[in-house]
């Protein structure tokens, strides 16, 4: 079963005298139980409000979700879920435990043992020593903390965290990161949503990246940032200006600020026949590899070809 | 039905951390200190035993004392200790839309029919026990000092958490459609303090008016609002014992006014994107 299931969503706001505007264009997406999914794309693109759609604090205007199989209108499935909202404010008369006691019970957590649990996870966060702190008194970085251990309190099956190293040092982005990837690997299904695509190319097993409300581009780390056409070749001696407008000319070789040739090869047979042209003119090759970009480049690149095509 | 407790223990902390009612706590016991003061110092012992040669003599004074205390009481707990409600009570549902408080709550298990429920319990108890506490206490003032108990006091706290509701559903509704604690406060106060006490007198207003069609209006809005100028004056007239002339009807229809106001609020809550 997956995790979550989302078929032909479709958001649309129309704000009083404006004109409407679409935030979700007929979005599916099929989520599997136990990984990293991370959700990508400029301001506007509709990642909030997916995540509100499937939290039930807003509606689709067309299309339906499933969370753990269970249809999004029931809000009991949520005791299944966790979430740490962006920019949230949690209640500034509470202290860091209070906070975590109240939004336990109100997530159906009736343990005995709550205030073991809740140390537990604040120890987890490095907040435990600001636990009888009011709120009111923590900085951007220990709200957020705190708003993790939130999200976890009733140990939640599947995790929405919106933004969630904000306003936190690069050592605690760090930590948090370890922590999803032990959260992971405990069978939790993450699904963040980020602006810092460095640290989602870190985490996310998949990911999927939207603009305007639409889908554009799905898939792992590795399919979305290895161009299938664009090989990189570690060769030697150089290769002469005359193959490289002969033969070679047809793959568009061209040495890069590495001292790597890059080249555009459509399929196998075609790679194979660049390497025939390279050993018959006796090339050493010393290693061949597909070419890869950062997922930061990938992005922009994508919004850019989409933004072109409108 | 755990949800709704919940919800109502939060808005109970909620309504505890505000300093509006703990400074109507702090005056409810300055009151009570006051009268036990004045109880232990004052001659009044000596004021009724002078005329216990007439014995009927004796009794109407001590009943006079006791009206003019619950009156004192009673009278201004249910302007000033409303109006202090209201005003601590209209910031519980903007607060509680305001962005990045309301994903939190809306993302938990809990449905949001149950929400607000429990904001209406919430702030109603806390009004009860703050009511209560100054009642009781007087009452009990009362009872120990002219060994005179009677029930009929402790139904005005009652009356007064019943005014609260039927406002606090109001204050419930404008928040839930403008997200504003001020309009919900302006809205409450000028039914409170103005249409009510104008529409208590409509008889008089009907008079001048000679248009049948405005007249209607003035009936039908009579009906439509709570009407807490009369519960005033029948929670006043509770209290010093006075049951003539008390009628269910104000009740009954802000009864049912404020169960519309909160299933209006609900039903717009419900379909409200956040």
């Amino acid at each position: 079963m997956n995790a979550i299931e989302i078929n032909n969503l479709t958001k649309i706001f129309q704000p009083k005298k404006q004109s409407k505007v679409i935030a979700l264009d007929e979005l599916s997406l099929s989520i599997e139980s136990g990984i990293i999914y991370g959700l990508l794309g400029p301001n506007g693109a509709g990642k909030t409000t997916l995540i509100k759609i499937l939290l039930g604090i807003a509606f689709p205007t067309v299309g339906d979700a499933k969370l753990l199989g269970e249809n999004i209108g029931n809000y009991k499935i949520r005791e299944k879920v966790g979430y740490l909202p962006e920019n949230h404010k949690f209640p500034s008369f509470l202290t860091g435990e209070g906070v975590m006691k109240y939004f336990a019970r109100l997530s159906g957590n009736m343990n005995k043992n709550i205030n073991s649990e809740i140390d537990k996870l604040l120890s987890l966060v490095k907040m435990d020593k600001w636990k009888k702190t009011k709120v009111k008194k923590y900085s951007k970085g220990m709200m957020q903390r705190l708003g993790l251990a939130q999200s976890l309190i009733n140990d939640p099956e599947i995790i929405f965290l919106d933004e969630p190293t904000d306003g936190v040092d690069p050592i605690g982005r760090k930590e948090i990161r370890d922590l999803l990837i032990e959260l992971k690997n405990k069978g939790k299904t993450i699904f963040i949503n980020s602006h810092l695509l460095s640290e989602v190319e870190l985490v996310s097993d998949r990911i999927a990246i939207l603009n305007k409300g639409k889908l554009i581009k799905e898939g792992t780390v590795e399919e979305i940032t290895t161009s299938k056409q664009s090989y990189l070749f570690d060769v030697e001696p150089d290769l002469p200006e005359e193959l490289l407008t002969g033969d070679l000319m047809q793959f568009k070789f061209n040495k890069n600020n590495n001292g790597l040739y890059s080249a555009v090869i459509i399929d196998i047979p075609q790679l194979n026949k660049a390497i025939d042209l390279l050993r018959k003119n006796n090339i050493n090759i010393k290693e061949i590899r597909t070419q890869k970009s950062s997922l930061e480049d990938k992005f922009i690149s994508l919004i850019k070809e989409v933004e072109n095509k409108n | 039905m755990r949800n709704i407790y919940e919800m109502t223990k939060y808005t109970l902390k909620e309504a505890f951390s505000r300093k509006i009612f703990l400074v109507f706590f702090g005056v409810s016991s300055f009151i009570l200190i006051l009268f036990i003061i004045f109880f232990l110092f004052s001659n009044i012992n000596s004021m009724t035993s002078m005329v216990k040669m007439n014995g009927k003599e004796n009794i109407d004074l001590v009943a006079k004392i006791i009206e003019g205390i619950k009156a004192i009481i009673v009278a201004p707990l249910f302007g000033i200790g409303l109006f202090l409600s209201v005003f601590s009570a209209s910031s519980f549902i903007p607060n509680l839309l305001e962005k990045g408080s309301v994903e939190l709550f809306l993302s938990k298990p809990v449905s949001r029919r149950q929400i607000i429920w429990g904001k209406f319990w919430g702030g109603t108890i806390v009004v009860f026990v703050n009511v209560a506490f100054l009642i009781i206490g007087v009452w009990l003032l009362i009872g120990l000092k002219f060994g005179v108990w009677d029930l009929s006091f402790l139904t005005t706290i009652f009356t007064i958490t019943f005014t609260f509701g039927v406002l606090y559903g109001l204050i419930i509704l404008v928040g839930i459609l403008t997200q504003s604690s001020l309009l919900a406060m302006m809205i409450t106060y000028l039914i409170f303090f103005i249409l009510s006490p104008v529409l208590a007198s409509r008889d008089k207003l009907e008079l001048l008016i000679h248009n049948k069609i405005v007249n209607w209006f003035i009936d039908g809005l009579y009906y439509l609002i709570p009407k807490t100028s009369e519960m005033a004056t029948y929670t006043v007239n509770l209290a010093i014992g006075k049951y003539n002339g008390i009628e269910l009807q104000p009740f009954l229809s802000s009864f049912l006014f404020m169960i519309l106001t909160l299933y209006i609020g609900i039903i717009i809550f419900n379909k409200k994107d956040y």
